[in-house]
């Protein structure tokens, strides 16, 4: 099949906040860069940072301080964050977000003297979450893509990277085979330096806050080629997703600052179970907590009408609730339920994968020429992200990406190496497979059941025993995948793309799983039943996998490095 | 809440196959649909491709209103396919289901929006600070311009709005109600630099908005595209030289004796050039967009901004064209004569004839005392002095639109004078192109002495 190539300076793949960032920075640092992002959406309208409710964490004030922050953060993340990353996050996040505002033009919430607003978060020991309103995402992302306009950066929109593209040595990464999405054809596109930056978006689950369209895309193309990966059994799970049966608009979001400004939790007795769960802090305990909780609520029967519990708002008064949320009463009111003034069902939702590659501060990874950002890094959060903590990652390694970027090719800047001259044919034969096949159209079903396998078995609640029926469950769907056949044109063929998300589900499904079962004891979002507590002696430890030669994750541990702050110290950190 | 339960709806879908071509058909479907009030037309669309056919295609990203992906024509209105439920419709009503107007098509319900980009493009979308701060600037929430930009930043970009309007597809170059939208929220942020060349973007575009309120209604972020465009219109005349040209300050413009006059010249058909250095404003638009902005002082803008508010006060007392100036020059004071109905012309200097180049349109601020009643006031007016090409001659128009008296500026790339108000337009030689003014703008007596240009004011 012909495909078309392209080369570039800069390969970017993907358009969110981490995206975005580092083509605004290694533009600004160097504008005859030529740089090329590639995006699954159309412009700016992808992904997880435009659909950022609460906001950003970020030091402004002097009564805060980056110690804090940073404490908060390895808090948050029991301890096996990588430190560097963590202090790099709270540090830089103050000067990216003083450049949104004073370089692209972003405008959020003000004080009534004109400074600018910050509201309260859960597990934060400060109100740092700067915000617009309770749909902040939307001013990020529409401001940086007018930047990305006005200098006129090239956007390849609807293409998506299928894989990465490497050199014969599988040491250098030569760019990234993507996919026109419009008209079904394969572009071949090569980068002195490519950025992933795709955002996670745990869609493989039963219910996800994360669009649909979003299929941990990045994490599976890092993992096929042979990215050092990190933590992936840590996965986050929101505690308050909508509950709308049926509808894919179930498992959005009602946004954490409801929970930061006092909302309480009911159980389907009426009872606020959060208050023994975590006595002190009750609904405000970090999302860990408080999904963790809901859902042994409701697999102890005790789940409301809906099947979840419901979160209430209404003590708040109606007139605070609809002037502080008013995207989230909309979205309730859509569906026949009033925020401001009733509760409403809510389940935890599969949210963020903290895991991820391994990455420094500069973005780089285990593979030349590779540089990752945002969601698909792993390290910052350790065992669980804060709310707020998520656009700011992105944001600040978008940034430290573009600088990075800019620097590598100042500094060696040179055209890539050959790329293996059989991976292309390779890769496209493998994607266009289901076309030919006289298989089954069963592709929603196989979807459907990785979705309730990851739920049920590798979700909140783990244990030996349901993750080692998930190995089985995934080794057999992988091998009904083979079996299924793709119908029509290539054009705009959703059905296609549908299959190759879930072949990146697949993969990262089969590192999670993995990941889960070495870590044997509970930290963080990571909860086993037949290990339900933490061991500070055993677990303080990092997962490093790869993919071995038979497909599967091989994985090492090693100890977590206690840089800056030791264990005691996070140990005693209160928040 | 009424719900819905249990009810078999009839819905049509136009598709369409860029492999096939042609005009697009409509397909039938029967989707039996348990609870509609829980089931968006996006869920109707998935359960469609899940269970009927898997070739239909449609556009969709984040499914909760945020993205602007899944916009499209929803039983004959514009909607996104995400915020709009199945019990929005009356109960065994059908559903019929279109790609949005005025898009190429790309396949079934997906248009293409490189068209709606590229006019949103055009408008200068984007911030471009005045300068570079280290801090967030202290803005109060109840300032003046937050309230008037109020959510009109939480545009998605979805199209609707375009889809839904009239004119969009009669004016190629209407840059649409989004786009306009966008550049309004721009004009009236205060840290940004670019408010003339913006101005100059989308003004004419905004009259070809006939104030259907079509994007208004449409809007799935209830923002008023409608408001922000008659914003724009309002802002035109309100502060028509507003810019960031460096101004002097004004001590230095008190003591200067005889203030020189300021002089735009613009050629027909080529970028306008300052001439004289701009000590009111006039602001050189071919500057590269892209540029960063010189540093200016705050306080200097803020000087700035306080003498358009005077400007825009002796506007909207009703004087017209004519306006206060806070500072500026005095004439001597025995060119002012007797504020009666037959005074003699007062002739006022214009500045030396050199300084008018053949070929092009120079707009100049005449300064000069009038007496009314009691009061001396210092004014200053406009005027559009146009030197046509090999001809030894000289035609001075008078900048009052015919109309209803609100001044009218030279647009350089239009090649046409043009009036902020209510969209009038008038040739090089004066007579009326566009719009509503009843007869050609008026020509001003002058007379050349000793090399200098001299203009009647009566």
């Amino acid at each position: 099949m012909i495909h078309e190539t392209l080369k570039a300076d800069i390969l970017i793949i993907g358009m969110g906040a981490a995206g975005q960032l580092a083509a605004l920075y290694a533009h600004d640092e160097n504008p005859d860069l030529n740089i090329l992002i590639v995006t699954k959406a159309l412009k700016g309208k992808g992904g997880c940072s435009r659909m950022v409710q609460g906001g950003f964490n970020v030091v402004l004030n002097e009564a805060d301080s980056h110690e804090k922050h940073l404490m908060d953060t390895l808090k948050g993340g029991q301890y096996i964050n990588d430190q560097d990353l963590a202090r790099t996050l709270v540090e830089q996040a103050t000067p990216t977000i003083k450049e949104m505002e004073t370089r692209f033009g972003c405008f959020f919430d003000r004080n009534p003297d004109g400074t600018v607003h910050q509201k309260p978060f859960a597990g934060q020991s400060f109100d740092r979450t700067v915000h617009k309103g309770d749909l902040t995402g939307i001013e990020m992302i529409s401001r940086m893509t007018e930047q990305i306009m006005k200098r006129k950066i090239q956007v390849l929109e609807e293409c998506r990277a299928v894989d990465l593209l490497k050199d014969k040595s599988g040491q250098q990464v030569t760019g990234a085979l993507i996919l026109n999405m419009k008209q079904g054809k394969f572009i071949r596109a090569e980068a002195s330096a490519t950025l992933v930056a795709t955002g996670g978006g745990p869609t493989q689950y039963r219910f996800h806050a994360p669009g649909p369209e979003k299929s941990v895309d990045g994490l599976g193309m890092l993992y096929r080629a042979g990215t050092l990966m990190r933590d992936m059994e840590m996965i986050q799970f929101h505690p308050t997703g909508l509950i709308i049966d049926g509808s894919v608009v179930a498992g959005s979001l009602l946004e954490e600052g409801l929970r930061g400004s006092g909302a309480y939790l009911y159980n389907g007795n009426g009872e606020r179970y959060m208050k023994n769960y975590a006595p002190d802090v009750a609904e405000r305990a970090t999302r860990d907590v408080v999904s963790r909780s809901s859902y042994l609520e409701m697999m102890a029967g005790r789940h409301c009408e809906e099947g979840g519990v419901r979160i209430d708002a209404a003590h708040l008064g109606a007139e605070f609730v609809l002037k502080n949320f008013p995207g989230m009463c909309s979205r309730c009111a859509q569906f026949g339920y009033d925020l401001a003034r009733g509760p409403v069902p809510v389940s935890p939702s599969a949210h963020f994968v903290m895991g991820g590659a391994r990455i420094n501060r500069d973005c780089e990874t285990s593979l030349d020429r590779l540089f990752v950002a945002g969601e698909d890094g792993g390290g910052v959060h350790g065992g669980n992200r804060l709310g707020g903590n998520g656009i700011c990652e992105s944001s600040v390694y978008g940034r430290q990406a573009g600088k990075a970027l800019a620097r590598f090719m100042a500094d060696n800047g040179t055209a890539p190496p050959e790329t293996d001259p059989e991976m292309v044919g390779e890769l496209m034969a493998k994607y266009l497979a289901p076309f030919g096949r006289n298989g089954k159209e069963e592709l929603f079903v196989l979807r459907d059941e990785l979705k309730e396998c990851n739920w049920n078995n590798v979700g909140v609640v783990r244990n030996a025993k349901d993750m080692a029926t998930a190995v089985e469950e995934i080794n057999a769907i992988r091998e009904e995948a083979k079996t299924l056949k793709i119908s029509g044109t290539r054009a705009y063929n959703m059905p296609w793309n549908i299959y190759i998300d879930f072949l990146n589900m697949l993969d990262v499904s089969d590192m999670v799983v993995v990941s889960a079962m070495a870590r044997k004891e509970s930290r963080a979002a990571h909860y086993r039943s037949d290990f339900p507590e933490q061991d500070d002696d055993k677990g303080l430890f990092n997962s490093f996998l790869t993919r071995s030669a038979d497909g599967k994750p091989s994985l090492i541990t090693e100890p977590v490095d206690f840089m800056y702050k030791s264990l005691r110290e996070c140990q005693i950190h209160k928040k | 809440m009424e719900s819905t339960k249990g009810n078999t709806r009839k819905i049509d879908v136009f598709r369409y196959d860029p492999t096939q071509g042609g005009d697009g058909h409509f397909d039938h479907f029967d989707l039996y649909i348990d609870d509609e009030t829980n089931t968006t037309i996006l869920d109707v669309l998935i359960r469609l491709q899940k269970e009927q056919d898997s070739t239909l295609s449609f556009r969709y990203a984040c499914r909760v209103n945020m993205c602007g992906s899944c916009g499209m024509v929803i039983n004959g209105r514009e909607g996104l396919a995400c915020k709009t439920n199945v019990s929005d419709f009356p109960a065994k009503q059908g559903i019929t289901i279109r790609p949005l107007n005025h898009f190429p098509v790309v396949k079934d319900l997906v248009v293409d929006m490189g068209p709606f980009f590229k006019h949103y493009e055009e408008c200068l979308p984007f911030f471009e600070p005045r300068k570079i701060m280290d801090e967030p600037a202290i803005i109060r929430p109840d300032s003046k311009e937050r309230i008037a930009i109020g959510l009109a930043t939480e545009c998605i970009a979805c199209g609707c709005c375009v889809s839904s309007c009239t004119m969009a597809n009669y004016h190629e170059n209407y840059a649409g109600p989004a786009p306009l939208n966008r550049a309004f929220t721009l004009l009236m942020d205060s840290r940004d630099a670019l408010y003339e060349e913006r101005m100059d973007k989308v003004l004419q575009s905004c009259y070809n908005c006939r104030t259907e309120f079509n994007c208004t209604e449409v809007c799935p972020k209830d923002i008023s595209c409608t408001r922000a465009i008659k914003y724009i219109q309002r802002l035109a005349i309100k502060e028509p030289f507003k810019s960031v040209a460096k101004p002097k300050p004004a001590q230095d413009v008190e003591s200067s004796p005889e203030p020189e006059p300021i002089i735009m010249n613009t050629a027909p058909g080529t970028s306008p050039v300052i001439q004289t250095p701009a000590m009111d404003v006039k602001h050189d638009t071919s500057r590269c967009r892209h540029e960063s902005t010189p540093a200016i002082p705050v306080e200097a803008i803020e000087a700035n901004n306080t003498s358009r508010r005077s400007f825009l006060a002796g506007l909207t007392m009703g004087i017209g064209a004519v306006s206060v100036l806070t500072v500026g020059g005095v004439l001597a004071a025995s060119f002012v004569g007797p504020a009666m109905q037959k005074k003699p012309p007062l002739w006022v200097p214009a500045g030396s004839i050199e300084k008018f180049p053949v070929g092009q349109v120079s707009t100049v601020n005449l300064r000069y005392t009038e007496n009314v009643g009691i009061y001396k006031q210092e004014l200053v007016k406009p005027v559009l002095v146009w030197r046509p090409p090999n001809q030894n001659k000289i035609i001075v128009y008078n900048s009052t639109c015919t109309h209803l008296g609100c001044t009218v500026h030279w647009d350089v790339n239009q090649n046409l004078f043009l009036c902020a108000c209510h969209g009038g337009a008038f040739a090089l030689d004066g007579s009326v192109m566009a719009g509503p003014p009843p007869r050609p703008l008026d020509h001003m007596e002058f007379k050349v002495d000793s090399g200098n240009l001299l203009i009647a004011m009566v």
